[in-house]
């Protein structure tokens, strides 16, 4: 009995022993730290026959593409509250509590979605800006990473101004004034440039990206300082700073225009620069490797199509019925402009076999009628806007059997873009809308599109060139700004005078996300 | 005579006897009444050498000189008896009054019912509610006070929310423990309703805290059926034949009203909802066989489901075996309990979204063209509801296996020890085909195969001692021990399309093209393996009685996690309570009983995924190789904690005739766990989980019990159980959030529900509806009078906002009332259930109520009495915000048992026949007016649903719900 006692105290005693007090947690399916992959060379993206280097600093690059061509992200924060595109309520469809039809009509609020989202996602990047460059680099993948971030501080500076600059990841920093952002991302692109290489290469930055960025940034200074002209670091007038930045890219040699527009198998014309193959397109200073494949985030034929597009180009998710674009704004191209045929879907619709397609839910009230046809105009903005109502987004062609996420690159920058920034600087530099050597440059563009040169130039004039051709760029909401329009009337958008809507608010996720370090814009 | 013969032959099949010496005889009878007593044991003491009584009370042993035999009953107190020189030892058993007071299963033990201080239920079988129940918990609907038990909708592959006084935790788990026959953290889906005796709840903080950092919730111990020592062997059989019909449908337009309402005619009319659904018939069958003698018992059970659902195709076939063995060695001294059971189940899950689309679908639409082909359209978020249940495939395996075994053993009569080792394993293995002809998911990717599969591995060690003694007036009871857990979870998910045929179902997806083509997002391998996860415990307790009427109970554990960051991985959960039996002082004669009792107790709660206190990085082929990062760590996570303090009384009046309980509680729950926003540019991810803020919860609940007729054939038991609790957010990071998206078409970014510091959880938020405008859209009051109306939901919380509480989406009041009746032969049971006091937001009529051109022609139109004329913008408002109060004769059952004294063959024959929601009374025009406690937000046009739910968000009826049933059973209980 005794030796039964013993037995139990002794399992009892084993079971505590076994104490087993180790409480160490092991990740089984992920790292808790970053790794290098042990063959990367498996990584490279068979981007239509073009890879992009296994050089770990992917994580950094991809930051460029996050919402910039899809919805609810920068591509929609910096396009909605413009002139150039709209997403109208079709009764029931696109109401989405308010916050798409707020922004159009400029009736900005901290609570919305898109801005927090588009935020989010900037910031994210500028995280992982941070975590790469921690990671040991050597001079010009810091050269690179850091001029990635500026571009990621560009857009952030541009949409909020007074933002954090955080280079350190987990270090938290004060809130800086919008003044300390510009001097930032200046210092930062110049310091890269020396680091740089000068020769392009597929997916990565050169020198030539961190020009056009400064040439970007120097034409905005006066918007961005308000209205400093002179450039406190050179002495010299902002837009000669931005016509050197953008010379340095013109006299590189490396970028021209590609005047290539083709048809393609929908019937449509399609500018090659913007094309489903536009890889290492001649225009492309920097543009976003998009690819169906590997490199997902770009939606447009979701974004804009009416559902029964799908049947135009096989498409293999079903297209949503949203962006399209203004009636003013596809107006302004001229009949024989060669991108108004080829930015635009406009007119009825075909299925792939070139039958027409029905809308089985069409309404009776449509003049349309069930053949799907695209009119320019759009009845109202909400609540009952008609469902085949207004030109879509048809830059960025589609291709047959187009997946959810589309080939296509997205120009950042690029050479056709960068031209008209160096034209409106010389005009600004020279107070004279008509200078010769600016539209030089501009009429440029317009041969490109099939156009004669502008018969009477003025700042309207070139205003509206600037519009045409960067249009789906997300470029419209900063030349509106600049040109002093952003308040103006258009459509359904009532004109107002608030200049302090020319800066977001701040959205209110990350406000209390921040822990009181950061604070609203003023007006808001 | 058909008692006799099974003593006789549990008497030669299990007793054993050695002829050793010589042989005494004796007769075992009842000390008080005389009655001799079959089946009592008799075993010669400090040997294994034993017998038991015959039908008539007489036994016969043969011992060894100067034997004690020890007789002993079930019920009665144990004697031992010096043989010495007797050849006849007749032996007299007294009454064990505290074997027969009613016994309350505990954390690590039990107590006398009359001894527990803390907010305890015990619910038995003869309470659970009956019918067509597929899973433990809906036995326990309605009848423990604060316990909510939902199941909206009728989904037989669904197994409800169980949630005990409110909530309790944010981010973490927020359903109960459950401790099955002494295993912590088993799963209620291998333990089959015909196989449990009771279930206690234990609902406050000083029962819980035994089980430390995972009693937040409450806990649920699961008491299963034993074989009884000396009773023989007996065989039951239940079965029960069920039919489930839809309760309610959605009122919509018919052909003839579409048409004239605007909507295109496509020329056929069609019953969509009838396309889709059938009458479930449910057939269940329970076997069960058990038995004891003196040392060993046993009971083995099988069970049989094949149950259908109202929705076409949906429901599963089940078998679950189990088997409850004890055995008694070295004269009681050593118990050991083997627990066995296997679930083996085969679903059908189908597809809800077809009761959906059955409601929205165009009702002159043809269900197949004249060539046989599906009518399909490409409609945004509508899709042929018959089409997808007959041509896509959505099933799963599932088997779950329990092993544990218990030694007990009494070292010395005050001392005993005790030993739990038990397994559990779940595996399940699910697959979905949608073929390219299904505009379903499968049009344009040339099909889409799916294929998931699961392992979920728990292990369990604990060892405690128990130690009860007797000092003059004081009784007192210690115990303490160890206790270690280790689970594991991994899993695959494969999902592929471009398949070369439709053939092969899922079994085709190796065939599948997307694996040629490298199409990163159509080619989804998902294997997840969570970090092995442990948890660690000490634990002690301590009960002490006073002079039988003052009751003290005091337990603290400390237990670590491997969840949590390294600093704080350790936590200690004390609980104390103390119970006094006034009337056993104030002698009043109107009161059986009158207890207060006061309980604190402090309890834990854990993140709900492992590895939250660490970073994460993925690697990602794409973009050229990537090295994410990919989850932002907490290293300083903790545990939530949890205090509760709880004050009850239990009275019984009318000698004991109508007796009740009254708790008052307060729960505090600190640094509660969240998935919060945090500065992406600082941590690299928006969200993280963080201890961010405080909730607290106060409530009250009563029952009653009233026999309120017992003569000797007609007694009539009625019962009410009341509860309600409010729970605040007493603290977190920001002032003022909203949740709950409503989601497409067109009503993204529209949170129905706001969250506020200081103010209550459950409000429903948004514009006060006020009329209709010119243009079809619908107007909203000024509600802050400023002149300006700013009702987008985009807008919610802005300074100018016009929004305003609309409802709460939890209820203030919970009611369940029992009522009991047996005349003669019959028995009769009403079971009515209600909640008061909740809102709902009807989501259905939010999006298909206001119709404009477009619309009408997309969607069936959903028209309730309370539809606005000339409304043609769906935005969300006031409008589509609804009381549901409801009262609803929840289960009603009546039986008649058979007289078979007369029939060797059967003990027992009662046939019944039940309904389960006979009627329910309510002003809500949805489905379902039961409350809704958690959300798990929009899913639509073909995607599939993700995500945990958010308990924060209550009160939103979204339109993925499965349609509730009303079932009627019958059914067949036998006993051999």
């Amino acid at each position: 009995m005794k030796l039964l006692n013993r037995l139990f105290v002794l399992v009892f005693l084993l079971g505590v022993g076994f104490a087993c007090t180790d409480l160490e947690e092991e990740l089984t399916a992920d790292f808790s730290e970053g790794f290098t992959p042990q063959n990367p060379g498996f990584g490279e993206s068979a981007n239509t026959n073009m890879a992009l280097p296994a050089d770990g600093l992917n994580a950094a690059y991809n930051a460029l593409g996050i919402g910039t061509a899809n919805h609810f992200g920068y591509f929609s924060a910096a396009g909605l509250p413009s002139d150039e595109i709209t997403i109208a309520q079709k009764g029931g469809d696109w109401f989405d509590g308010g916050v798409l039809i707020n922004l159009h009509v400029h009736d900005f609020r901290s609570t919305n979605p898109i801005l927090n989202n588009t935020w989010a996602g900037l910031y994210g990047g500028i995280f992982q800006c941070n975590d790469v460059l921690a990671s040991g680099l050597n001079a010009q993948q810091t050269a690179e990473v850091r001029a990635v971030r500026a571009v990621l501080y560009w857009k952030l500076m541009d949409m909020w101004g007074n933002i954090k600059l955080l280079t350190t990841p987990g270090a938290d920093v004060p809130q800086g004034t919008r003044a300390e952002a510009f001097a930032f991302i200046e210092s930062e692109a110049l310091a890269a440039i020396p680091d740089l290489p000068v020769a392009r290469t597929y997916g990565r930055f050169n020198q030539s990206v961190a020009y056009a960025l400064l040439a970007r940034l120097y034409l905005n200074a006066p918007v961005y300082l308000d209205g400093t002209t002179t450039n406190p670091t050179t002495g010299n007038s902002f837009y000669q700073d931005a016509i050197d930045a953008a010379d340095a890219v013109i006299n590189s040699g490396l970028y021209d225009l590609d005047a290539n527009f083709y048809e393609g198998a929908d019937g449509r014309m399609i500018s090659a620069v913007y094309a489903p193959d536009n890889v290492n397109n001649i225009e492309h200073i920097y543009a976003f490797p998009y690819d169906e494949a590997t490199g997902g985030g770009m939606n447009f034929a979701q974004m804009t199509l009416h559902y029964p597009s799908q049947l135009t180009y096989d498409l293999q998710q079903q297209p949503w019925n949203g962006y399209a674009s203004l009636e003013e704004f596809y107006n302004s191209y001229a009949a024989g402009d060669k991108r108004k045929e080829a930015y635009f879907i406009t007119g009825p619709q075909k299925d792939i076999n070139g039958n027409p397609i029905l809308d089985v839910a069409f309404d009776q009230n449509d003049p349309d009628g069930a053949e799907i046809n695209y009119t320019p105009a759009i009845n109202e903005l909400f609540p009952n806007s008609s469902r085949q109502a207004g030109a879509r987004m048809g830059k960025f062609a589609f291709k047959a059997g187009q997946l959810p996420d589309m080939d296509n690159d997205y120009p950042i920058f690029r050479y056709g873009e960068l031209l008209l920034v160096k034209a409106e600087a010389l005009c600004r530099l020279n107070g004279d809308w008509a200078n010769a050597e600016a539209w030089g440059l501009v009429n440029q563009v317009r041969a490109r599109a099939g156009l004669a040169a502008e018969a009477s130039p003025s700042e309207s004039t070139f205003f509206a060139e600037r519009g045409r051709e960067v249009f789906q760029e997300a470029l419209r909401r900063t030349d509106l700004i600049r040109f002093g329009k952003w308040g103006d009337a258009w459509w359904e958008k009532a004109a107002h005078s608030d200049t302090y809507k020319n800066l977001m608010p701040i959205p209110n996720d990350q406000i209390n996300a921040s822990g009181g370090t950061l604070s609203q814009n003023p007006g808001y | 005579m058909k008692k006799y013969l099974l003593v006789m032959l549990s008497f030669c099949v299990l007793s054993f006897s050695w002829a050793q010496g010589r042989t005494v005889t004796g007769k075992v009878t009842d000390a008080e009444s005389g009655e001799t007593i079959p089946g009592a044991n008799i075993v010669e003491k400090g040997t294994s050498n034993g017998t038991i009584t015959d039908f008539d009370g007489n036994y016969s042993i043969s011992v060894g000189d100067g034997a004690t035999l020890v007789v002993s009953f079930v019920g009665y107190q144990a004697q031992e008896v010096s043989v010495g020189a007797m050849g006849v030892v007749d032996v007299q058993l007294a009454l064990d009054v505290q074997s027969l007071a009613e016994v309350v299963v505990v954390g690590y033990g039990t107590q006398d019912k009359k001894e527990i201080t803390s907010a305890v239920v015990s619910i038995d079988e003869e309470s659970f509610n009956v019918g067509n129940i597929n899973n433990p918990a809906e036995l326990l609907q309605g009848k423990v006070p604060g316990l909510s038990v939902y199941n909206k909708g009728g989904d037989p592959n669904s197994s409800g929310t169980i949630r005990l006084r409110g909530i309790s935790t944010v981010g973490s788990n927020t359903e109960p423990l459950v401790v099955i026959d002494g295993v912590i953290g088993a799963s209620l889906d291998n333990v089959d309703p015909n196989d449990i005796e009771s279930v206690n709840v234990l609902k406050d903080g000083s029962a819980a805290a035994i089980y430390g950092s995972r009693g937040s919730s409450g806990v649920i111990l699961v008491t299963t059926k034993r074989g009884k020592r000396n009773a023989g062997v007996s065989a039951t059989y239940n079965g029960f034949v069920a039919a489930a019909t839809m309760l309610n449908t959605l009122p919509t337009l018919s052909a003839q009203e579409y048409i004239a309402a605007g909507g295109n005619d496509l020329g056929s009319e069609t019953d969509w909802l009838g396309a889709v659904t059938q009458t479930g018939i449910s057939n269940v069958h329970n076997i069960a066989v058990s038995g004891g003698s003196g040392s060993t018992t046993y009971r083995l059970a099988t069970n049989f489901r094949d149950v259908n659902g109202i929705l076409n195709n949906s429901g599963f076939d089940q078998v679950n075996a189990r088997a409850n063995i004890s055995h008694f060695a070295m004269n009681d001294k050593l118990k050991i309990d083997f627990n066995m059971s296997m679930t083996n189940r085969e679903s059908n899950f189908s597809f809800t979204e077809a009761l959906r689309y059955a409601t929205l679908y165009n009702p002159t639409a043809p269900v197949t063209f004249d060539n046989g082909e599906y009518f399909q359209a490409i409609l945004f978020d509508n899709f042929n509801p018959v089409a997808i249940v007959e041509q896509n495939q959505n099933v799963g395996k599932r088997k779950n296996l329990n092993f544990n075994v218990q030694g007990e053993y009494s070292i010395l009569d005050e001392l005993s020890v005790t030993v739990n080792y038990g397994q559990q394993y779940t595996n399940n293995f699910n697959g979905q085909f949608y073929p390219s002809t299904s505009f379903f998911r499968g049009l344009n990717r040339g099909g889409l195969a799916s294929r998931y599969m699961d392992d979920s591995r728990f292990e369990l060690v604990e060892t405690y001692a128990t130690y009860n003694n007797t000092f003059g007036d004081i009784n007192l009871t210690v115990s303490g021990g160890y206790s270690f857990q280790e689970s594991f979870f991994e899993s695959l998910n494969v999902s592929l399309g471009n398949l070369p045929t439709n053939d092969l179902g899922f079994y085709g997806i190796d065939l599948s093209g997307d694996r040629v083509l490298g199409i990163a997002s159509n080619v989804g391998i998902d294997a997840n393996a969570s970090p092995e996860e442990r948890i660690i415990a000490f634990f002690g307790r301590v009960n002490m009685t006073f002079d039988d009427a003052i009751f003290f109970n005091a337990s603290v554990r400390r237990e670590g996690s491997t969840k949590l960051g390294a600093d704080n991985r350790w936590g200690i959960f004390p609980a104390v309570s103390a119970g006094v039996d006034l009337n056993n002082y104030l002698g009043v004669d109107a009161l059986s009983q009158l207890k207060l009792r006061v309980g604190y107790g402090v309890t834990g709660s854990l993140p709900a995924l492992s590895g939250q206190a660490q970073d994460a990085y993925t690697y990602d082929f794409a973009g050229g190789g990537t090295v994410n990062f990919a989850r932002a760590g907490n290293p300083d996570l903790k545990w939530e904690e949890k205090a509760e303090i709880n004050v009850g009384v239990d009275f019984g009046l009318m000698g004991g005739r109508l007796t009740g309980a009254v708790d008052v509680y307060q729960r505090t729950i600190s640094d509660f766990i969240l998935n919060r926003q945090v500065d992406p540019g600082v941590y690299g991810a928006s969200l993280r989980y963080e201890n961010v803020g405080e909730l607290q919860t106060v409530g009250a609940e009563l029952s009653l019990g009233f026999d309120a007729v017992q003569n000797s054939d007609f007694t009539w038991n009625t019962g009410v159980v009341l509860s309600t609790y409010e729970t605040t957010l007493n603290a977190f990071t920001n002032d003022v959030f909203t949740l709950a998206n409503l989601g497409a078409p067109g009503q993204n970014g529209t949170n129905m529900i706001r969250v506020a510091v200081g103010e209550e959880i459950g409000q429903i938020w948004g514009p006060r509806f006020e009329g209709v405008a010119e243009n079809g859209a619908p107007t909203f009051a000024d509600l802050n009078g400023d002149g300006n109306v700013v009702a987008d939901p985009g807008a919610a919380l802005a300074d100018d906002a016009d929004f305003e509480v609309l409802g709460n989406g939890l209820p203030s009041l919970e009611l369940g009332w029992t009522n009991r009746i047996n005349y003669k032969n019959f028995d009769f049971n009403a079971f009515f259930r209600g909640a008061f006091g909740h809102s709902l937001v009807n989501t259905w009529r939010a999006f298909y109520e206001p119709i404009d051109g477009g619309a009408i022609n997309s969607y069936n139109r959903v028209v309730s009495d309370k539809a606005v004329d000339g409304l043609t913008a769906a935005q969300y408002s006031s409008l589509y915000v609804e009381k549901a109060d409801f009262l609803r004769l929840d289960n009603v059952t009546l039986g008649y048992t058979f007289d078979v004294s007369d029939i060797a063959a059967f003990k027992n024959v009662r046939l019944y026949a039940n309904v389960q929601n006979a009627f329910v009374i309510t002003g809500y025009s949805g489905l379902d007016p039961d409350p809704s406690l958690q959300d798990f937000g929009p899913t639509g046009n073909g995607g599939f649903a993700s995500g945990s739910p958010d308990v924060l968000s209550p009160g939103i009826d979204r339109r993925n719900a499965y349609f509730t049933a009303r079932t009627f059973t019958f059914g067949i209980n036998l006993g051999f």
